[in-house]
């Protein structure tokens, strides 16, 4: 198994050295770093400020590579991303210490909290001050569809790919493991690339 | 469950007052009912719902290895990011299992959601409210369990897929893939947005401020935190209630 299973082929002539590829603890070491800076909010814009600028593990094209093959495999985007850049350089060793490193604080520190919660939820105050933060998470939550509504809106059969599992869900209560069982390949024959040509058929 | 103000509601707000809680909790909620009579409503309500739900008895280990199974078997159905199993985290943890009321898995999202890092890691908290009952020990261990069992298939298959990337990247199922369940992630999201609103259990002013936090998350860049600091105010002022 290589070591650098992506890596691009080298620049014969290139400015800039080419990037070190980091050890172990240096993988573990870099993704905490990334977690413990992302405090505040953007995990993934601070991945890509010190993943590829400030330690230059990888190039820009290497990351926004990870990024196509996160979002498209099942798992947290950002959990991924972790995994990606950690496999690139170790495979599978690289990937458990990239998202621990990533993990390890910001995971224990929820966990804590829980402990808290789950102690002191009942109290009015507290619960008050929920009912609040619940209101604004839920409308996080509404957003989330409408976010990446754009992209569909020229293909009628995605929206209604879309409708109909959304039908399924909130109107019949089918749960999810046999809808994407069953709407998944169905909707995957459809979009099945043709002959070369890569745009789903025109009817 | 909406509860209705004593002003007349507009007839949209009453349909989905009807829609969401059922007819029960529609009744509950006509106007004249003392806050408290609505309150006793709501605690019944929740209850019978509890009452539906009889959590299965297991010992410390069996409970654990059930909270661990269950999230092992979801962990490859997490598509277009772990919000699409929201919904099915509602279904396993407050119906099926009755590890946790409605109220309480709202609670853990929003905090999931405002804590720092992936908002994955609510799974974390829905096993350590499995574990709750048996003492913080165990509800640690079921939590960082439970984590591991949703993190560890996606990530083999990650790592597969990083390996063999140069030969997937143009094959024709990863563009049917990437292409065909985009549509379906659309549609869960949609559900999953309604099925979040709903265990928010929020009244009117409440609503509206969850409407406009859609609508600011999707036109400004304000981080998400500050929506729900002043949500949050507003909670603790009395002006959001559930």
């Amino acid at each position: 198994m290589t070591d650098r299973p992506i890596a691009p082929s080298p620049q014969p002539g290139a400015i800039r050295p080419a990037p070190a590829a980091p050890s172990l603890r240096e993988l573990f070491v870099g993704m905490l770093q990334v977690a413990l800076s992302a405090f505040g909010g953007g995990l993934s814009a601070w991945s890509q400020r010190i993943v590829v600028e400030e330690r230059r593990w990888l190039s820009n094209e290497e990351f926004l590579t990870g990024l196509t093959v996160a979002r498209l495999f099942p798992g947290p985007n950002q959990i991924n991303m972790a995994v990606y850049v950690g496999a690139f350089f170790h495979g599978l060793r690289g990937a458990l210490v990239a998202l621990a490193g990533m993990l390890v604080l910001p995971f224990t520190l929820l966990m804590l909290l829980g402990l808290v919660y789950f102690s002191f939820h009942t109290l009015p105050a507290i619960d008050r001050v929920l009912a609040g933060v619940v209101a604004a998470a839920a409308g996080m939550a509404l957003s989330m569809g409408f976010k990446i509504l754009g992209q569909y809106r020229a293909d009628p059969i995605a929206l209604l790919l879309a409708a109909g599992t959304f039908v399924a869900m909130e109107g019949f209560q089918v749960r999810l493991v046999p809808l994407v069982l069953v709407a998944g390949p169905l909707a995957m024959a459809w979009y099945w690339p043709r002959g070369g040509a890569s745009r789903p058929p025109q009817p | 469950m909406v509860s209705l103000s004593l002003i007349p509601l507009p007839p949209f707000f009453a349909v989905l007052a009807a829609g969401w809680g059922g007819m029960p909790d529609a009744l509950a909620a006509l106007p004249g009912l003392s806050p408290s009579g609505a309150g006793l409503a709501a605690a019944g309500a929740q209850a019978s719902q509890l009452a539906h739900c009889e959590p299965m008895r297991l010992n410390d280990l069996g409970h654990l290895l059930q909270v661990m199974g269950t999230f092992l078997g979801l962990s490859l159905f997490s598509l277009g990011g772990g919000n699409t199993l929201l919904s099915e985290y509602h279904h396993i943890s407050v119906e099926q299992f009755c590890w946790l009321t409605s109220t309480q898995f709202a609670d853990l999202y929003a905090l999931a959601e405002a804590a720092p890092g992936p908002s994955s890691m609510l799974v974390g908290l829905l096993g350590l409210g499995a574990g709750w009952p048996e003492g913080p020990g165990w509800a640690l261990l079921s939590a960082y369990g439970a984590e591991l069992a949703i993190l560890l298939p996606s990530t083999l298959l990650m790592v597969v897929a990083c390996l063999r990337w140069n030969r997937l990247r143009d094959s024709p199922w990863r563009l049917a893939f990437e292409r065909g369940l985009g549509p379906i992630t659309l549609g869960i999201l949609f559900a999953v947005g309604f099925k979040i609103l709903h265990t928010a259990d929020t009244n009117t002013p409440g609503l509206v401020v969850s409407l406009l936090v859609c609508v600011l998350m999707l036109r400004t860049r304000i981080s998400p935190l500050w929506f729900m600091a002043v949500a949050g105010l507003l909670g603790g002022l009395g002006v959001i209630n559930r």
